[in-house]
C-alpha cells in the first residue's frame, strides 16, 4: 500500500508537466498528468487524487469547466495555475470552487508550499465537517450553540453577522475565498455584487481579533479576489 | 453694426439724389439736341442702376425725382411743374410706370440672387460639418479597433513568452533546491541524476523556443513597418527547396518526402535565403500537423509564363474553408484557436504570417487549399519569375544598403 499524496497536474504544456512530474515526485508526491481537461476528468474519476493541479486555458475542456465537473462530485482540493492579467477568469473558477491559485511564472518552492497548505486544509476540513457544536482551529475555539467565539483563550463579542462571517472563515482556512462565496454564504445569494458590506464587516472583524488590524494576520486580504484565512495568524 | 446701416442708407439716398441732380444737369448742357424720349431712357437707366446697387426703395425715390426734374426741366412749359400738351402727360405717366416696375422687378431679382448665394453657401457649410463629423466617427471607430486588436496581440504574445518561462523558473527553482538542500531541513530529498538532466534539457529546450519566438517577433515587426528588405538574385528552384528541406531533415525524419519539381524550370530572381524559409515553415507545418509515416509532397512548377508556383502537401487534418484566411493572422494557431484539437506541440503562430509577408514582398500570393485527394491540406505560393524591373531597380540602387 503506497502511502504517497497523489497529485494530478492537469497542462496542455507538455514541458511544465514534466517539470512538475519531477518536482513534486522528488518531493514525495505520487504524479500522473494529462494534457486537457477531458483526460484530467477521466483520472480524477479512476485515480482519486489527493490534489489536483490544473491549467486554466486548454484545448477540449478548460481549467473552468474542469473545476465544474470535478466540483459537482468531490470536495478534492484543487489549485489553479493562472497568468496576470487572467483575474477575472481566475475569481471565477475560485467561485467555481478552486481552493488556491498561484501565478505563472512561480518557483518550485511557492507550489509545494501552496500543495502542503491545500493537503492539510482537507484533512482538517474533513474533521470540521461533521456538524460539531464545538471546535477549533488555529488560535480560534468556536461554539456554535452559545454563538461565542475565544482567540487564542479570550471571548470576543461579535453581532450575529460577523459571528457567521468568522465561522465561515474558521471552517475554510487557508482556503482563498471570493467576495462572491463569502457574500452569498453570509448575506444570501441576493447580496452577491455588494463588496462594501464585506469590506465593512471584515474591517470591524479585524478590529476585534487581530492584534494590530493594520497589519492583519488572521484575515488576509486578496487583492481584487476575497480574503483567506490564517486561524494560526502566522506571519507572512 | 447700427451705425454702419444707417450710414450705408444714407449713402444710397445721397448717390439716389445726387445722380438724378448730375444727370439733369448734363443734360441740361447738352441742351435743345435731347427730345424728352432720350431724358426718359437716361432716367429709366438711372433708376435700373440704382435697384441693382440699392433695392426697391432707392428705386422708387429714385423713380420719384427723376419725374420731378423730368416735368420741371424738360417738358415744356420749362421751369415749372405745369404740362401743357396732353402728350408729355401720356410720356410722363408712361415713365413713371416703367421706372418703377423696371425698378421694382430688378431689385426682386437682385434679392433673389442674394438669396440663393446665402443658401448655398450654407449647403456647403453644413455639408462640410458633416462630412467633418463622418471623418472622425470613423476615425475614432478604427482607433477602437486597432486597439482591441493591440490588446488581444498583446495578451498571445505575453503568454507565448510566460509559458517557456514558467517551465524555466520550475526547472530552475527545482535544481536550485536540490543544490542547496531543503530550507527548513525536515525533509530531505534527492533528485537522480535523470531527473537533473530532463530539467537541463527543459530549461535548454525553453530558452530555445523563446529565442525563436522573439526572433519572429523581429522578423513580424520587420515585415509589418515594410521594412523587409529583399536581396533578389537569379537563383533555381531546386536549389531553394534543397536547401530548405536539408534544414528541415530533424523534424522530417518519421515522414516521407516526395519531390515534384518540373524539369528546366527558369531561373527566378528571388531572394533565396527568404523563400527558403517560406519553404522550410511549410515543411515544419506539414510534418507538425500529419501523423507519422504520412508523406510530405513538395512541388514547383511554371504557372503563366512569368510565375513560378510551389507547394506544400500534407495528409493530415484537412484545414477548414472558414479557417482558412486566418491562419495566416499572427498567432494563430490550428491547434489553439480552431477546432482542429491534436496533441502536437505548436509553434510560435508566426511562422505562415511572416510566409505571407515575404511571399507578398517579392509581389506573390500565398492560400490554402484541400490535399489533392481531398484529405490533408495544402499550402501553394507563386512567385513572379521577375525581369530586370527599372522600378526595382531604382528603389534598391545601393547593394550594400540592403544587409539586413
Amino acid at each position: 500500500m503506497n502511502d504517497k499524496p497523489r497529485v494530478l497536474v492537469v497542462d496542455d504544456e507538455s514541458q511544465l508537466t514534466r517539470v512538475l512530474r519531477t518536482g513534486l515526485s522528488a518531493h514525495g508526491y505520487e504524479v500522473r498528468t494529462a494534457t486537457d481537461g477531458v483526460e484530467g476528468l477521466r483520472q480524477a474519476n479512476d485515480w482519486r487524487p489527493d490534489l489536483i493541479i490544473t491549467d486554466l486555458a486548454m484545448p477540449n475542456m478548460d481549467g473552468l469547466e474542469l473545476c465544474r465537473k470535478i466540483r459537482s462530485v468531490s470536495q478534492v482540493p484543487i489549485i489553479v495555475l493562472s497568468a496576470k492579467g487572467e483575474e477575472k477568469i481566475k475569481v471565477e473558477a475560485l467561485d467555481l470552487g478552486a481552493d488556491d491559485f498561484i501565478t505563472k511564472p512561480f518557483g518550485i518552492d511557492e507550489l509545494l508550499a501552496r500543495v502542503r497548505a491545500a493537503l492539510r486544509r482537507s484533512s482538517v476540513q474533513s474533521a470540521n465537517e461533521t456538524d460539531q457544536a464545538r471546535f477549533e482551529a488555529g488560535d480560534f475555539q468556536v461554539d456554535l450553540e452559545n454563538h461565542s467565539v475565544k482567540v487564542s483563550g479570550k471571548e470576543i463579542r461579535l453581532t450575529p453577522k460577523e459571528f457567521d462571517l468568522l465561522v465561515y472563515f474558521t471552517k475554510h482556512p487557508g482556503k482563498v475565498l471570493t467576495h462572491r462565496t463569502l457574500l452569498a454564504a453570509v448575506w444570501g445569494g441576493n447580496y452577491v455584487e455588494q463588496n462594501e458590506y464585506l469590506r465593512v464587516f471584515v474591517g470591524n472583524l479585524r478590529k476585534k481579533i487581530e492584534r494590530d488590524p493594520a497589519t492583519p494576520k488572521y484575515i488576509l486580504t486578496e487583492p481584487w479576489i476575497g480574503y483567506r484565512f490564517d486561524p494560526d495568524g502566522q506571519p507572512n | 453694426m447700427r451705425t454702419r446701416l444707417f450710414d450705408k442708407t444714407w449713402t444710397a439716398y445721397a448717390v439716389v439724389v445726387s445722380s438724378v441732380i448730375v444727370l439733369t444737369i448734363f443734360l441740361k448742357l447738352v441742351g435743345q439736341h435731347v427730345n424728352s424720349t432720350t431724358v426718359g431712357l437716361v432716367f429709366l437707366l438711372d433708376v435700373l442702376c440704382i435697384a441693382t446697387r440699392w433695392g426697391s426703395l432707392p428705386a422708387l425715390v429714385t423713380s420719384f425725382i427723376a419725374v420731378l426734374c423730368f416735368n420741371y426741366f424738360f417738358l415744356p412749359p420749362f421751369g415749372t411743374f405745369n404740362i401743357s400738351s396732353a402728350d408729355n402727360w401720356v410720356a410722363l405717366g408712361a415713365f413713371l410706370i416703367t421706372a418703377l416696375i423696371a425698378g421694382q422687378l430688378s431689385a426682386r431679382a437682385k434679392k433673389r440672387a442674394e438669396e440663393a448665394e446665402a443658401g448655398k453657401t450654407q449647403i456647403e457649410k453644413l455639408y462640410s460639418q458633416l462630412r467633418d463629423a463622418f471623418e472622425r466617427a470613423s476615425q475614432s471607430e478604427a482607433l477602437r479597433q486597432s486597439e482591441k486588436l493591440k490588446s488581444a496581440l498583446l495578451d498571445a504574445v505575453t503568454h507565448d513568452l510566460r509559458t517557456p518561462l514558467t517551465s524555466i523558473k520550475a526547472s530552475i527553482t527545482t535544481l536550485l533546491d536540490d543544490q542547496r538542500g531543503e530550507p527548513d531541513g525536515q525533509q530531505t530529498f534527492t533528485i537522480d541524476a535523470d531527473s537533473k538532466l530532463e530539467m537541463m534539457e527543459v530549461i535548454d529546450q525553453e530558452t530555445d523556443r523563446l529565442t525563436r519566438f522573439i526572433s519572429g517577433l523581429i522578423e513580424l515587426a520587420r515585415i509589418e513597418a515594410g521594412q523587409l528588405q529583399l536581396r533578389r538574385r537569379w537563383g533555381a528552384v531546386e536549389e531553394i527547396v534543397s536547401n530548405a528541406l536539408s534544414r528541415a531533415e530533424p523534424i522530417t525524419r518519421d515522414h516521407r518526402i516526395e519531390l515534384g519539381i518540373e524539369k528546366d524550370l527558369p531561373v527566378v530572381r528571388v531572394d533565396e535565403r527568404a523563400v527558403s524559409e517560406v519553404v522550410y515553415t511549410l515543411i515544419d507545418n506539414a510534418a507538425k500537423y500529419s501523423p507519422a509515416g504520412s508523406r510530405i509532397i513538395i512541388g514547383a512548377k511554371q504557372s503563366q509564363h512569368d510565375q513560378i508556383r510551389m507547394e506544400v502537401e500534407n495528409e493530415g487534418t484537412t484545414i477548414p474553408p472558414a479557417l482558412r484566411e486566418r491562419v495566416f493572422d499572427r498567432f494563430f494557431r490550428a491547434t489553439r484557436d480552431g477546432d482542429i484539437s491534436t496533441h502536437q506541440p505548436s509553434g510560435t503562430g508566426m511562422g505562415l504570417a511572416i510566409a505571407k509577408g515575404i511571399v507578398e514582398a517579392h509581389g506573390g500570393k500565398i492560400w490554402i487549399e484541400s490535399g489533392s485527394e481531398g484529405t490533408g491540406t495544402k499550402v501553394a505560393f507563386t512567385l513572379p519569375i521577375g525581369d530586370e524591373e527599372p522600378s526595382e531597380m531604382l528603389s534598391s540602387p545601393d547593394e550594400s544598403e540592403r544587409e539586413l
